[in-house]
């Protein structure tokens, strides 16, 4: 994967930025528990988000300051986001989906400055959040509708005949949930760093002379990472709100 | 993006089910076939589904905005 290009000596690897480097290695059992640099911008993720939250409603004025605004529209956001899609009862749900949306926002977020790592480009990482949803949502739907919950699979008003095999599309349609959820946030991430990093390869290949044009469409399309980044937290916590209704107000 | 992903995932996910089968069942390839089948109609249904959420969404913010700007001349004729 890596070349470098004869003129600059430069080594171009548009990859090199997905590599978990362990920074504490751990090994427990057989078992790699490394501290990585994936952990590192997690941790780091939380430890931003829970600052935000909590200092800025710290000091609860009543005519907010500017941090403390920024953490209202945050939770005015998400609240909405949850009543309008999940109804009233879903608001039971909100700091889960809350801690979704910031969580994903905010690894988004710290993945576009550079040098940092972009936890979110990971499937793994975004598997593990949408098979939480995933079973965190069936769960909610068996505890409130008991067996009556498969009905969800059994699609209103079709012939009998058709219906063994419309069930099997159905499950088959419930079970790709977490796989879309999770491939969605994966391969937009990935892409876009990716694409990134390859137009920063021709700016430093072309040189003075013709980088400009690359330079030209990296700001561009720097502009429309931090759109994607924000976009694909908003999809994955509206969809997880959609799936929260599907549990609890079966059709 | 979001449509492709969608099909994707359920071509992928019947394919799966039904290698899985094939593979406990030692039927080699009529599950993983059938499943490849039913996991593409399961895609499908996905797709028309979010292409119905996202039309129902524009439409939504559609009527929003003509009765936002609807209120304006309104309150002009009082």
């Amino acid at each position: 994967m890596a070349t470098p290009s004869a003129e600059t000596g430069v080594v171009l690897d548009p990859m090199h930025q997905f590599v978990v480097q362990p920074i504490v290695p751990l090994h427990i059992g057989g078992l790699d528990v490394s501290f990585t640099n994936s952990s590192l911008f997690m941790v780091l993720a939380v430890v931003l988000i829970s600052l935000f939250t909590l200092a800025s409603v710290g000091s609860r004025s009543l005519v907010p300051g500017r941090m403390q605004s920024l953490a209202e529209l945050s939770y005015e956001f998400v609240a909405n986001m949850v009543r309008e899609n999940a109804g009233t009862e879903g608001m039971k749900y909100f700091p889960f989906i809350f801690s979704l949306f910031m969580f994903i926002l905010f690894a988004n977020m710290l993945g576009m400055i550079p040098y940092a790592f972009t936890i979110t480009s990971h499937i793994i990482i975004t598997f593990a959040l949408a098979l939480a949803v995933f079973i965190g949502v069936t769960a909610i739907g068996f505890m409130k509708h008991g067996l009556g919950y498969f009905r969800l699979i059994v699609p209103h008003g079709a012939p009998a005949v058709l219906l063994p095999l419309l069930v099997v599309i159905e499950l088959i349609s419930y079970l790709t949930r977490p796989i879309s959820l999770s491939v969605r946030l994966f391969a937009n991430m990935l892409a876009g760093h990716t694409m990134l990093k390859v137009f920063a390869g021709f700016v430093v290949m072309m040189g003075v002379l013709g980088g400009w044009l690359p330079l030209l469409a990296m700001v561009a399309f720097t502009g429309l990472e931090f759109l994607v980044a924000f976009l694909q937290a908003y999809v994955f916590a509206i969809l997880a709100c959609i799936y929260l209704n599907d549990a609890l107000h079966l059709h | 993006m979001r449509l492709a992903v969608e099909l994707v995932a359920g071509v992928g996910v019947g394919g799966a089910i039904g290698w899985g089968l094939d593979w406990w069942l030692g039927t080699k390839p009529i599950f993983f076939l059938l499943f490849l089948g039913l996991g593409i109609a399961g895609g499908m249904t996905n797709v028309f589904r979010s292409a119905r959420r996202m039309n129902a969404a524009v439409s939504e913010r559609q009527r929003t905005e003509r009765t936002a700007g609807d209120s304006p001349s309104s309150r002009d004729e009082v």
